[in-house]
């Protein structure tokens, strides 16, 4: 069953302590591909801090932000743009409360239940709505244009012809075979 | 059915007759004879055993768990005797996020060993690395340092998320990571901590010895010979007790109410310090955001040490200990109390307590006719608490992820319940999922 309506686009950041964890990040990615998402595309970079400044500029002035500003730029993260069905609910979903120290208890088998250290630490970031996923998606690949991902690209991506590559981390398209054609 | 019944009451029989059989004198010397004489291994005063638990995915339990539990994962929810412990003389242990250091008295210079997560140098190089494309190491293996002297021996061991650090008579060494200057050296912008090095020296604090060390998940704490308490490291929560919230990398005397106090203990996990002196006065500082300290206003984040006065009433406060979100204190008497949120052990729920509460001592076992079960040391993980009483028993309590309450399931636990250890508790390690104990052999 395929749906018309388009894929959606999400941002996933793994953060610094998960990616130094080979065990939590092999499994969060495990989470990512056994619930249909797609990876469009994937990054390891250390988030300066004019782009974490930037990022959380809607949480300048709560007590929190100095420390989630310091936290992401203190080693590499790992940045997924991820595409699926309704990819927002449900990557923020798989990912659970923000806060860890009560999603332990509150939802205790989602990302941040299981693998969150802190309230700070907490494994994940997901974009909450279509608008804050194109802009946050812009921070961090400059590249990447949405409206000509979703021209060229989504298509590939909507009718599964994409191959995974495991080591990347990332689904690429399957290219056309042009020679047969020729034939 | 009935050849079983016979053969049981057949045995009932013989036992019967054997116990009749107690009061003549000659018979039992004869029957003795025939039974088969065992030799149990009587264990030196010195030896140790290690019991580990909780997640093995990590290395950290220093032993490979090949059967797969719950979700596909390798973990122990029952403590399990790592034979490292009968191979070296143990006398020290830290357990970091998803890595343990063990501190042993040896005749060479490998005075720790390490196993986990080395994905930042927080186990420091060694050559057996370079055929280990993981991070993980799954035996322990030695921690290489700069000694000078071969006589030098390891005092005392602290871990933190990523960094370690090892108190030695020749002072401090600090490896891993140092992106908030947790290590106490200059922080290096887009440092790459994968296979580094880098050890770092700290002799003393202005020719003061360094007689503690402590480590939050990203910042760490000496104590000297003078009761004075340094920090350094991230302090975005106030961690460092410093007065600010900025990354300090060098250690750097922390400010409040601990002027002129002698502090003889510093703990910490988290964020959130606690530090005791010789007087029993309880100090806090760092995060706050669960009730763990007094606070005015909605301040979450104290950065310089403050007296926690509800402590006062409470008889002399010999030990401390913190988790993420909660804190926990013993006194003489051996009363335990809790306060913060999570599952502290006072009831079957997720609580939040903002006042030091007591756990009723009969919960460690402590009634008429056991008067010795006083709790005399306590620890705290992340998100988990453990008490060990004067006889040598572990009591666990709080979240159970992994197994690492060590109590056979992965149920969370809302009241303290012993810990099925064949050996007497001796000192205990909690990490983010994993446990360690150093026990004494009971034979």
């Amino acid at each position: 069953m395929i749906s018309k309506k388009p894929l959606q686009l999400t941002l996933a950041i793994l953060k610094p302590h998960v990616v130094k964890s080979p065990f939590a990040l092999q499994k969060i990615r495990d989470i990512i591909i056994d619930n249909d998402f797609k990876v469009v595309r994937s990054r390891r970079t250390i988030i300066t801090r004019e782009e974490a400044e930037f990022f959380y500029a809607d949480h300048k002035g709560k007590f929190f932000y100095n420390r989630l500003v310091t936290f992401v730029c203190s080693g590499p993260s790992d940045m997924h743009v991820l595409a699926g069905h309704d990819a927002i609910v449900k990557w923020r979903e798989l990912m659970g409360p923000t806060k860890v120290y009560q999603a332990q208890y509150l939802a205790p088998n989602t990302i941040r239940g299981t693998f969150g250290l802190s309230d700070t630490r907490n494994a994940a970031h997901g974009s909450d709505s279509p608008e804050s996923a194109e802009q946050e998606i812009k921070i961090f690949f400059k590249d990447f244009n949405t409206t000509k991902w979703y021209q060229i690209e989504e298509p590939f991506f909507s009718l599964g012809q994409v191959r995974f590559d495991p080591k990347a981390f990332v689904h690429i398209i399957n290219e056309v075979d042009t020679t047969k054609s020729t034939i | 059915m009935i050849g079983l019944i016979r053969s049981c009451s057949s045995a009932l029989i013989k036992r019967s007759k054997k116990g009749a059989s107690v009061k003549k004198p000659k018979g039992p010397k004869q029957k003795l004879k025939t039974l088969p004489e065992f030799q149990y291994p009587v264990s030196e005063a010195s030896d140790r055993r290690l019991y580990v638990w909780g997640l093995a995915e990590h290395g950290a339990l220093g032993l490979a768990i090949s059967t797969k539990g719950k979700n596909n994962i390798a973990y122990t929810h029952n403590p399990r005797r790592l034979s490292f412990g009968e191979r070296h003389k143990v006398v020290d242990l830290a357990c970091g996020y998803g890595f343990t250091a063990f501190g042993v008295h040896s005749n060479d210079t490998n005075i720790v060993y390490g196993c986990g997560i080395n994905t930042d140098s927080q186990l420091g190089y060694h050559v057996s690395d370079e055929k280990n494309k993981s991070g993980i190491i799954i035996d322990p293996r030695p921690v290489t340092l700069p000694l000078k002297e071969s006589s030098t021996r390891v005092v005392g061991l602290a871990a933190g998320r990523a960094h370690l650090l090892i108190l030695t008579d020749e002072g401090v060494f600090t490896l891993g990571n140092n992106g908030y200057g947790q290590c106490g050296r200059p922080i290096i912008n887009n440092e790459n901590y994968t296979k580094s090095k880098v050890v770092h020296h700290i002799p003393n604090i202005k020719g003061d010895r360094i007689t503690a060390v402590s480590a939050g998940q990203d910042h760490s704490i000496l104590l000297t010979e003078k009761g004075e308490v340094y920090a350094f490291g991230w302090g975005a929560d106030g961690q460092t007790g410093l007065a600010h919230y900025r990354n300090e990398f060098k250690p750097s005397l922390v400010k409040g109410d601990l002027a002129g106090q002698n502090i003889i203990k510093v703990a910490c996990v988290a964020d959130c310090v606690l530090a005791l002196s010789d007087k029993g006065k309880v100090f806090g500082w760092g995060n706050s955001e669960y009730g763990q300290l007094p606070v005015q206003g909605d301040t979450h984040q104290i950065n310089i040490a403050t007296e926690i006065h509800e402590c006062q009433d409470l008889g002399h406060i010999v030990d401390i200990a913190t988790g993420g979100s909660f804190c926990m204190i013993l006194n003489n008497t051996g009363n335990v109390y809790v306060w913060g949120y999570g599952i502290l052990g006072l009831g079957p729920q997720v609580q939040r307590v903002l006042k030091p509460t007591l756990i009723p001592s009969t919960l460690f076992g402590l009634n008429a006719y056991e008067t010795n079960s006083q709790v005399s040391k306590i620890y705290c993980g992340i998100s988990h608490l453990s008490a060990v009483t004067r006889t040598g028993d572990l009591y666990t309590w709080g979240n159970n992820k992994f197994g690492c309450l060590g109590l056979g399931h992965e149920n969370n636990q809302f009241f303290p319940l012993k810990v099925a250890v064949g050996a007497q508790v001796q000192k205990v390690g909690c990490g983010v999922d994993h446990t360690i104990a150093i026990c004494k052999p009971f034979v």
